[in-house]
């Protein structure tokens, strides 16, 4: 079965775009090109009594995570049935192997003193017979199950050098509790949390690059500033307060901060250092300098480079300067609108959004190739796309079921899901 | 019978005679005491000489909140897309920038909106430029800069909440909301 499986994966990468329709189900290629996924196994967690429900939630939450990942099939329950129970401490590699699997991670839930669990992982090439990663045993609060098993996903990726995705975070704005405020929650939508707590418009907030605070617009005292927010110690500090001051981004090492401001009249692109950490603001460089609007900056991950939105040849439009503000350049084409574009974290792709017949849909530029592929079709206005930390993912804005809400798709336009429900939901920022 | 009657007669006789004699013996009633009333005096309160407040006056003793209701200043309109200000548009700032120049302590903000076809971030910025425009013309008529300030909220506060042109229209606007006097 799983030979077959293979097989066909190997043939439909070989027949390139002529794959049929049926298999498309069941053949989850990686989007990285030219490998097939990994067989995961991941059998029920070995627990007893009151632990056997943790074990469960634990074990739900990292398959789900293992899936969205791309990179592994997670093998289906069913295909245990046809070897022995496992016993973690003589494990047969041999039955693992028979049902296909490359890789086995097995656990153990117990309970421990003061309410806590004990969580033992182990995980294993099944070939090799050896562990990938060093056994690991965790004591955590019965309410941190979900990070425990975001935490254990993550490890596994960084087996495999890919970056950690499950324990990042997206930041959004959501008007559930009357004004427009910040929120962030996990990146599967779990865990959803106020940050911003007044009677005014907080907008368009942006992770720094360790995670640990946000650059975002608040319309204090009827001026539109940016403000940095430390979000677990809630210090806020002000970046900008004269004129408007739009779509911040962090430069990838954290120590600049990219904006639009109109503080000299018009919404050009300046760079605030952050010199001595995100609390102080040192010296503002300007980088644009035309009559039109220019706005919506992104960094290429290198930080030479970026990416903007302006209206200098009649309509917006993307562009890329040098970090200098020199070496302008348009990227963007066909569509009489175009804005919000976001740097892939691969530094090889530019997401953003274009207007056409009234419809507002993502691109993806290749920067190698020059060419944009249309990456939604939902008939509706989908905007303010962000990707997630290994670029597989984007989470965008859209209308499409009623209502502003937060929605995760794949880079080639699998796994369209919502992430918010409650209030309108838009301006999602993934986290590192 | 003619005795019947002569009895009948006289009974009649004798009764008419018997209620005469009782009715002299009655005293009559006083006739009512009228009481001469004293004159009423016509009370009339001094008018409340409310001392006529000026134009002026009456502008200082409202509250911010219900001269914004009172809405002095009329809103303008751009085309989508667009932030210079319309021919339709003009005749409104100048009215506006009269009654400014009539209440001289007057500081305003104008807020530049877009309608929802348009992005978060780009809108952001061209709600400024539509707020821009308008101080600029306002400067142009002779309104001191610094009884200005521009704001763009983008999209985030549409008048209409139809998807419709005629929404749409409605949406691209600027606000003056007066933030002190």
């Amino acid at each position: 079965m799983k030979k077959t499986f293979i097989f066909s994966a190997l043939l439909i990468l070989l027949l390139g775009g002529a794959r049929p329709a049926g298999a498309q189900q069941e053949v989850n290629l990686l989007i990285k090109d030219g490998m097939p996924a990994i067989a995961f196994a991941l059998p029920s967690f070995a627990a007893s009594g009151p632990a056997q429900a943790m074990a469960a939630e634990i074990h739900d939450v990292l398959e789900a995570d293992l899936k969205y990942s791309r990179i592994f099939q997670v093998l289906p329950k069913s295909y245990y049935a046809y070897i022995k129970t496992l016993d973690p401490r003589s494990i047969v590699y041999k039955d693992w192997e028979s049902i296909g699997a490359a890789v086995l991670l097995t656990g153990e839930v117990s309970l421990a003193a003061g309410g806590d669990i004990v969580f033992e992982r182990n995980f294993y090439d099944v070939k090799s017979q050896k562990t990938i990663i060093p056994g690991k045993r965790y004591q955590a609060k019965k309410t941190d199950l979900r990070y425990l098993a975001h935490k254990t996903a993550d490890e596994i990726l960084k087996a495999y050098s890919e970056k950690p995705l499950f324990t990042s975070k997206i930041a959004f704005v959501s008007n559930r509790d009357g004004n427009d405020e910040l929120y962030m929650m996990d990146y599967d939508g779990a865990n959803q949390t106020r940050l911003t707590f007044n009677k005014v418009t907080d907008y368009t907030p942006a992770w720094s690059p360790d995670a640990a605070h946000i650059a975002y617009m608040s319309y204090q005292q009827q001026t539109a500033g940016i403000y940095i927010l430390d979000v677990y110690e809630g210090k806020r500090t002000a970046v900008s307060l004269r004129g408007g001051n739009f779509s911040p981004a962090w430069s990838p090492d954290g120590k600049k901060l990219a904006f639009s401001s109109t503080f000299e009249g018009n919404a050009e692109i300046y760079v605030a250092d952050i010199e001595f950490g995100p609390t102080r603001v040192g010296r503002i460089r300007r980088l644009t300098f035309n009559p039109s609007i220019d706005t919506a900056p992104t960094w290429s991950p290198n930080g030479r480079e970026i990416a903007f939105t302006s209206d200098r040849g009649g309509t917006p439009q993307i562009y890329i300067m040098d970090v200098d503000g020199s070496n302008v350049r348009r990227i963007s084409m066909g569509a009489s609108w175009n804005d919000s574009p976001a740097w892939s974290p691969t530094g090889d792709r530019i997401v953003y959004v274009a207007r056409v017949d009234n419809l507002f849909d993502l691109y993806v530029y290749s920067i190698r190739s020059t060419s944009f592929q249309k990456l939604t079709e939902t008939n509706a206005r989908n905007e303010s796309p962000t990707w997630s930390p290994d670029g597989r993912h984007i989470v965008f804005t859209s209308n499409m079921k009623g209502g502003t809400q937060l929605w995760s798709v794949d880079l080639d336009g699998a796994n369209l899901r919502p992430l918010t429900a409650k209030g309108d939901n838009k301006l999602g920022d993934w986290s590192n | 019978m003619k005795r019947i009657m002569i009895l009948a007669l006289v009974c009649f006789t004798a009764l008419a005679f018997m209620s005469a004699c009782k009715a002299k013996t009655q005293p009559t009633p006083p006739p009512p005491q009228v009481k001469e009333q004293p004159q009423a005096e016509k009370f009339v309160p001094p008018p409340v000489t409310k001392p006529a407040l000026s134009e002026e006056e009456l502008f200082m003793s409202k509250s911010l909140d219900q001269i914004n209701k009172e809405k002095p200043l009329a809103m303008i309109n751009f085309d989508y897309d667009k932030y210079v200000i319309r021919e339709d548009a003009k005749p409104i700032l100048e009215g506006n920038s009269g009654w400014l120049k009539k209440w001289k302590s007057v500081k305003i903000l104008i807020e530049g909106h877009c309608d929802e076809r348009g992005t978060e971030d780009y809108n952001l910025a061209l709600g400024e430029k539509r707020a821009k425009s308008a101080y600029d013309y306002l400067t142009a008529l002779g309104i001191p800069a610094e009884r200005m300030k521009t704001i763009s909220y983008g999209k985030s506060q549409p008048l209409d909440m139809g998807k419709d042109e005629s929404a749409w229209a409605k949406n691209r606007r600027d606000q003056f909301l007066i933030i002190e006097k």
